[in-house]
C-alpha cells in the first residue's frame, strides 16, 4: 500500500515554523476557503456542501456534520454559537491534541466557516486543562488570525462577524460530551443536559449552539475548497474522508496519523505503526477509545478503520483511539483500569450510570483481591446490560459495552484470574 | 483588605466581564487563583462570594466536580500520573510505586514541605509517549521506573532509598 | 403563589393521546407526565415535581412510546396527537427492577431508624416493582449523617438518592440557592456549603419532598411511625393567606404530630415553616382542659359546661347591656362569629365591640412567598361579620378602647394561636384587671391568669367545622373535623347556642 497518503488535516506536518498563519497560507491554502465563503456562498450552500461530503462527526459519535447544522433554526433572531470540542479525553485518544499542536489555524479556518453556515458569531474552543502547551498554540493562533483580519469584526468586509475565545477545561471527562462541555462553558459542573431541547435549538445559555469536535472542523476547509466529491474520492460510501488516528501500545512507531478512512487496520499496525515491538504478538485491539468494545486477533482479520466495518464487528471507530493490547497484558488489569475510569468520570446525574459504575468498579476490586466469588464475573455483565439506553448521555453505555466485550471475550481468563489466587482469600 | 494579589484582582475582574455571564468566569478565575496559589482557600471563596459576586455554592460546586481544583494546600510539584490504559501496560504501575518510595522518604524528612504529591490521573492525551505523568504543567513522557529518579531529581533534591 | 389573579386562562391549543389505552386531551406542550398526573394516572417517579424545573435524572418514569426500541422518560417527553404511552408493558415493568435496584445500591438499610419508613418512595416502589433478591453483595458507599443544616433540618447525605429536589427548591421557590451537590459519580453528595446553614422559613418544604429519609424534621425526629397517623384536610391559621394543609393526628391518644401542605391555587404545593407549629397548642399539655368558674367564696373551681354557661348567665343578667363588651380575637370562623354576633349583638343589643389583635403586628409585612404579616386567619371574615351587624370593620387593636369604654363584663374570644403574639401576656394581665371577663380559648395560658375568674375550653381549628375568608377573601374550608383532644371543648356555636338557650330560659 504505497500511494502517497491524502493529507486533508495534518498539511503543515513537518515544514518549519508548522503552526504560524504564514506557513498555513502560503504552504496549505490558508484562509482560501474563508474568502471563497465570504466572497458569496450563501449559509444554505456552505451547509449543503458539508451534507453531500458525507463528513461525520470526528470526536467518537460519527454524526453527520452537514446535518447537524442544519438543525440550528434559520431565522431565530439573537445569538448563536459555535464550539470547538477540543477536550480529547476518551482515553488512547491524543490526534486533537496533535492537530492543534501541528496545524490549529486549520481548526480555525473551520470553526469561521462552521460560525458562517449557522449564523453563529461567537465561538469557543474548549480545550482540556491538562494540554497546557497547545492552550499556549491555540491561543497564538488565535492572536494571528485576529491581526490578519480573520477574526473579529465584518471579516474580509463580508460584514461577518466572528469573535473566538478559547475555554480551559478542569480535568474532568464528561466535558467532552457535548452538553456537558456547554454546561462547564456556562461556569458549572459539566453535566450533560437532558434532551430534548437538543442543542441546536437550544445550548450555551439557551442559545442555538453547535458543538463539533476539532478535528471535524479542520475538514471543513478543504471540503469548501475543493468540493464533496473530492472528499469523497477516499474512504468509503458512508464513511468518506480521511481520519487522524492515533494509536499507541507496544508497537514500534506509536503516534498519529492520517489515513484514508477503510484503510486496512494491518497496514496501519505495520506500515505506519512499525509492526508490534520485537518479541510481541496482539492480544487484542481497542479499535476506538476505552469505550469501544475489544475485539479478538480473530476479529481484527480484514479489519477496516471506518465506521461500519466497526459497527458490524459490535464495536465502534470512535474517536479513532486505537490502543494495542500486547500478549504480556492482564485483561483483568485492563477491566479494571477501564471501569475504575468510568466510575471516576461519572458526572453523578443519573442513577443508573452513578451506581452502576461505582458498583462495577465495587466488583471489580473483588475480582482483582480475589476476594470474590466466580459469579461475580457474571454480574459485571449483568450490571452493564442494565446500565445502557436509558441515561441522559453515554457515558453509562460508554461503560458498559466495553465491560460485556471483554467479559464475553475473555471469561476463560478472568475466571483463570480469579481462581489463581490463594485459598485465604477464596470462600 | 482583599486575600488576593493586585495582580490576582485585576485577573479576576477581567474574566469577570469577559464572558457572557458572570458565573462562566469561574473556571478561569480558579485556574488564575491556582496558577499563584497552587489552591483555592475558603477566605478566597469568601471574597469570590462577597465581593466578585461569584455564589460560594457554585464555587463549591465547581471545586469538588473538576480534578484540577483543590481545596486544600498543596505540594510545590504536583504530579499527575496516567494509570490508564497504554500507560497502564507500559509501565505505569512500576514507575508509581517508585515514585510513592520518594515520596514517603521525602515527606518522612519534611513532613508538610515534601515537595511532591502523586495523584492517579485518568489519560493525559499522549499515549505515543507513554507512560507519561504531569508535574503541574509540565508534561513529561517516557517516564518508566527506571527513568524516575532522574526526572524527579530536576525538581527537587532526592534522598537516597 | 401567586396564581391567585392570574386565573384568566387564555384558550390554548389541545392535542389527543392515548395513555394506558384511555384517550386523554390536554393543553399542548404539556409532558407525559403532567398529563398523567392530572388524569389519576400514576408513573413512579422521583425526582419530578409538579412545582419544580425537570431534572430527568432519576429515569425512572420510564414509559413505551409507539414502537420506539428505547424506552423514554414521561417527564421530558412531549405529548403529541396520537402518540400512544403505555406505563403498564412487561418492557416498563422490568425495567423498573432495575431502575430500582441501581437506587439500592448504596442506600443504607436505615429503614428501622428512619422517619420516613412508611411514606418512602424507595420502600414503596419496592413492594410494586421491585426485583426482592438483590445482587448487591459488596461494600457500600458511607457519606456523612444527622447533620445539622437548619433549625427544622437533619440530613442524611447517605440516604439522599440525589434526586436534586431539594436544589431545585432553593433555587426556584425560596430563590435562596443553599444547596449544591458536590463531587463526582458515587461520591455525589447533597449538602449545603460547609457549615453554612439553611435559614429561611420554609425549610419544611424540603423535607416534605425528598422522597426518602434523606431531608428529614427535626421537630418530628423519632416521635411517631406514620402508619399510625390519620391525616385530615384544613386551613393554617398562622396567617391570612390560608395555606391549604392536611393535620396529622394520632386520635386513639388524643395528640397532633404535625401539619403539611396540602396542593391549591392559594399556596401551590409548600407552606411555610411558621404555619407548620400551629398542632402544638392542640396537644393537651397546651390546652385548657375544663370550664372554670368561681365558687360562692369566689374561688376558682372545675365545673361543668352546663354550671359553666349558668354562671355567665347570671352574670350577664346583673348587668346593663352597656357595660358588656365583646373582644374578640380574628382567629375564629364565619360561623362562630355570625353565631356570636347574632346572640350578643342582635339579641342581647351589645354595642362594644372591640378586635383583640397584636399591637405591634405590621399587617403589610409580606415575604415575598407565602407569609403575611396579619397573623390571623380570619380578619377578613371578622370584618365582614362586624358590617353585617352594622359595628364598624375597620381591623384595628380594641385593647385601649376596651380599657376605656368602661364595661364591667367582657365575652373574649381569646386567640388561639398564641405563639405570633409577644403582648399576649400582658393583655391577658389587662384584661384580668376588669370586673368579670368570661374567657373563651383552647389555651390553659389563660387559666395560668388567676385573675379570671370564669374560663371555657374551646375546640381547635381542626376540630370544628366552618370557614375562613382569607386576605383576598378567599373561603377556607374546615370540613373534616378530628375529635376533640378534650373532652369539654367546643366551639363557639355550640357555646353560644347554649348561652342562648339558657337565657331564653332564664326570662
Amino acid at each position: 500500500m504505497s500511494e502517497a497518503k491524502p493529507k486533508i488535516i495534518l498539511r503543515t506536518e513537518g515544514l518549519p515554523d508548522q503552526r504560524s498563519i504564514k506557513t498555513y497560507v502560503d504552504k496549505a491554502e490558508g484562509y482560501t476557503a474563508v474568502r471563497k465563503v465570504l466572497g458569496g456562498l450563501s449559509r444554505e450552500q456552505v451547509i449543503e456542501e458539508v451534507k453531500q461530503s458525507g463528513l461525520r462527526g470526528r470526536g467518537g459519535a460519527g454524526f453527520l456534520t452537514g446535518l447537524k447544522w442544519s438543525f440550528v433554526p434559520k431565522d431565530m433572531p439573537g445569538p448563536k454559537y459555535l464550539i470547538c470540542n477540543n477536550d480529547e479525553s476518551e482515553p488512547g485518544t491524543f490526534k486533537d491534541r496533535y492537530i492543534c499542536a501541528v496545524n490549529p489555524h486549520q481548526v480555525i479556518e473551520g470553526m469561521i466557516i462552521a460560525a458562517y453556515a449557522i449564523g453563529a458569531n461567537k465561538g469557543y474552543i474548549y480545550t482540556r486543562w491538562e494540554f497546557q502547551e497547545e492552550i499556549g498554540y491555540l491561543e497564538t493562533a488565535i492572536k494571528e488570525a485576529y491581526e490578519a483580519g480573520f477574526l473579529g469584526k465584518n471579516l474580509l468586509g463580508s460584514g461577518f462577524d466572528f469573535e473566538l475565545d478559547h475555554y480551559s477545561g478542569a480535568g474532568a471527562y464528561i466535558c467532552g460530551e457535548e452538553t456537558g462541555l456547554i454546561s462547564s462553558l456556562e461556569g458549572k459542573k459539566g453535566q450533560p443536559k437532558v434532551k430534548p431541547p437538543f442543542p441546536a435549538v437550544s445550548g450555551y445559555l439557551g442559545r442555538p449552539t453547535i458543538v463539533n469536535n476539532t478535528e471535524t472542523l479542520a475538514n471543513v476547509p478543504w471540503i469548501i475548497n475543493h468540493g464533496p466529491k473530492a472528499f469523497r474520492q477516499w474512504g468509503t460510501e458512508k464513511s468518506p474522508g480521511t481520519k487522524v488516528f492515533s494509536i499507541s501500545g507496544a508497537l514500534n512507531k506509536p503516534g498519529v496519523y492520517e489515513v484514508p478512512l477503510g484503510y486496512p487496520f494491518e497496514s496501519l499496525l505495520n506500515d505506519e505503526g512499525g509492526g508490534m515491538q520485537a518479541g510481541r504478538s496482539l492480544k487484542a485491539l481497542i479499535p476506538g477509545g476505552a469505550s469501544a468494545p475489544v475485539l479478538t486477533p480473530t476479529e481484527c482479520e480484514g479489519l477496516t478503520m471506518d465506521y461500519e466495518a466497526m459497527a458490524q464487528r459490535g464495536t465502534m471507530l470512535g474517536s479513532g483511539a486505537v490502543i494495542i493490547i500486547d500478549d504480556r497484558q492482564s485483561i483483568a488489569e485492563l477491566l479494571k483500569v477501564t471501569i475504575d475510569f468510568f466510575a471516576h468520570e461519572s458526572c453523578g446525574q443519573c442513577t443508573p450510570c452513578r451506581e452502576g459504575t461505582g458498583w462495577l468498579n465495587n466488583i471489580m476490586d473483588g475480582i482483582l483481591d480475589r476476594s470474590a466469588k466466580p459469579d461475580n464475573i457474571e454480574r459485571l455483565r449483568t450490571v452493564s446490560r442494565n446500565m445502557g439506553g436509558k441515561t441522559i448521555c453515554a457515558l453509562s453505555d460508554a461503560c458498559a459495552m466495553p465491560v460485556m466485550a471483554f467479559v464475553q471475550k475473555f471469561s476463560d481468563e478472568l475466571h483463570a484470574y480469579l481462581a489463581a489466587g490463594s485459598g485465604s482469600h477464596r470462600q | 483588605m482583599s486575600v488576593f494579589s493586585e495582580s490576582l484582582q485585576a485577573k479576576i475582574q477581567s474574566f469577570l466581564t469577559r464572558y457572557e455571564t458572570r458565573r462562566s468566569a469561574i473556571l478561569p478565575v480558579l485556574h488564575a487563583i491556582q496558577d499563584e496559589h497552587g489552591w483555592v482557600s475558603e477566605p478566597q471563596i469568601e471574597e469570590l462570594h462577597h465581593t466578585y459576586g461569584l455564589d460560594r455554592v457554585h464555587v463549591k460546586e465547581v471545586i469538588s466536580f473538576y480534578d484540577i481544583y483543590k481545596d486544600h494546600p498543596v505540594r510545590k510539584y504536583q504530579i499527575r500520573y496516567c494509570k490508564n490504559l497504554t500507560c497502564h501496560m507500559l509501565g505505569a504501575r512500576e514507575a508509581i510505586c517508585r515514585i510513592k518510595e520518594h515520596i514517603t522518604a521525602l515527606d518522612a524528612q519534611l513532613g508538610e514541605d515534601g515537595p511532591f504529591s502523586l495523584e492517579e490521573f485518568p489519560c493525559l492525551g499522549k499515549c505515543d509517549g507513554a507512560p507519561v505523568m504531569l508535574v503541574n504543567k509540565e508534561r513529561v513522557e517516557y517516564a518508566t521506573v527506571d527513568r524516575v529518579d532522574e526526572i524527579l531529581a530536576k525538581y527537587a533534591p532526592l534522598p537516597k532509598l | 403563589m401567586s396564581q391567585e389573579s392570574q386565573v384568566t386562562q387564555l384558550p390554548k391549543e389541545t392535542i389527543t393521546f392515548n395513555l394506558n389505552d384511555r384517550d386523554i386531551t390536554v393543553p399542548k406542550g404539556t409532558t407525559v407526565m403532567e398529563a398523567a398526573h392530572r388524569n389519576d394516572v400514576y408513573i413512579p417517579h422521583f425526582c419530578w415535581h409538579p412545582g419544580l424545573s425537570i431534572a430527568g435524572v432519576c429515569r425512572f418514569c420510564l414509559v413505551k412510546v409507539d414502537n420506539r426500541p428505547k424506552l423514554e422518560i414521561a417527564c421530558n417527553l412531549q405529548a403529541t396527537p396520537g402518540m400512544k404511552v403505555s406505563t403498564l408493558l412487561p418492557e416498563v415493568k422490568e425495567a423498573h427492577k432495575w431502575a430500582l435496584e441501581f437506587h439500592l445500591v448504596n442506600h443504607p438499610l436505615d429503614c428501622p431508624i428512619c422517619d420516613q419508613a412508611g411514606e418512602c418512595k424507595l420502600q414503596d416502589f419496592y413492594m410494586e416493582v421491585g426485583k426482592y433478591k438483590s445482587e448487591m453483595d459488596r461494600p457500600k458507599v458511607l457519606k456523612p449523617k444527622a447533620l445539622n443544616v437548619g433549625s427544622e433540618l437533619v440530613l442524611d447525605t447517605e440516604r439522599c438518592i440525589l434526586c436534586d429536589r431539594c436544589v431545585r427548591f432553593e433555587q426556584e421557590v425560596t430563590k435562596t440557592g443553599a444547596l449544591g451537590i458536590f463531587n463526582r459519580g458515587d461520591r455525589a453528595i447533597v449538602g449545603t456549603y460547609p457549615d453554612k446553614k439553611i435559614e429561611h422559613n420554609y425549610q419544611d418544604n424540603l423535607v416534605d419532598i425528598c422522597p426518602v429519609g434523606a431531608f428529614t424534621s427535626r421537630d418530628f425526629r423519632f416521635k411517631q411511625r406514620v402508619w399510625f397517623l390519620k391525616d385530615k384536610p384544613a386551613v393554617c391559621p398562622g396567617c391570612s393567606t390560608g395555606c391549604h394543609v392536611n393535620v396529622y393526628a394520632k386520635p386513639e391518644v388524643r395528640t397532633y404530630f404535625r401539619v403539611k401542605p396540602r396542593e391549591s391555587a392559594v399556596n401551590s404545593h409548600w407552606m411555610c415553616d411558621t404555619g407548620r407549629k400551629t398542632y402544638k397548642h392542640l396537644n393537651q399539655d397546651q390546652r385548657l382542659r375544663f370550664p372554670v368558674a368561681t365558687d360562692t367564696t369566689g374561688k376558682r373551681k372545675r365545673v361543668s359546661t352546663a354550671e359553666a354557661v349558668a354562671s355567665l348567665v347570671a352574670q350577664l343578667r346583673s348587668v346593663a347591656v352597656q357595660d358588656v363588651a365583646l373582644l374578640v380575637s380574628p382567629q375564629y370562623t364565619c360561623e362562630e362569629y355570625a353565631a356570636f354576633f347574632d346572640f350578643f349583638v342582635k339579641k342581647l343589643g351589645v354595642t362594644k365591640v372591640f378586635q383583640w389583635r397584636e399591637p405591634t403586628e405590621k399587617l403589610e409585612e409580606f415575604d415575598g412567598l407565602l407569609y403575611r404579616g396579619d397573623h390571623n386567619p380570619n380578619t377578613f371574615g371578622l370584618s365582614e361579620a362586624l358590617a353585617k351587624v352594622g359595628l364598624p370593620k375597620d381591623v384595628k387593636n380594641g385593647f385601649d378602647d376596651l380599657a376605656r369604654s368602661g364595661a364591667k363584663l367582657v365575652v373574649a374570644l381569646a386567640p388561639e394561636i398564641g405563639f405570633q403574639f409577644p403582648s399576649l401576656e400582658s393583655q391577658f394581665q389587662r384584661l384580668s384587671e376588669l370586673p368579670f371577663v368570661s374567657v373563651w380559648t383552647t389555651s390553659a395560658a389563660a387559666y395560668n391568669v388567676q385573675a379570671f375568674k370564669h374560663l371555657l375550653p374551646l375546640k381547635g381549628f381542626a376540630e370544628k367545622r366552618g370557614s375562613f375568608l382569607n386576605y383576598q377573601g378567599k373561603v377556607g374550608e374546615l370540613a373534616h373535623p378530628f375529635p376533640a383532644a378534650v373532652d369539654d371543648a367546643h366551639d363557639v356555636v355550640e357555646v353560644v347556642t347554649a348561652v342562648a338557650d339558657v337565657w331564653a330560659h332564664a326570662l
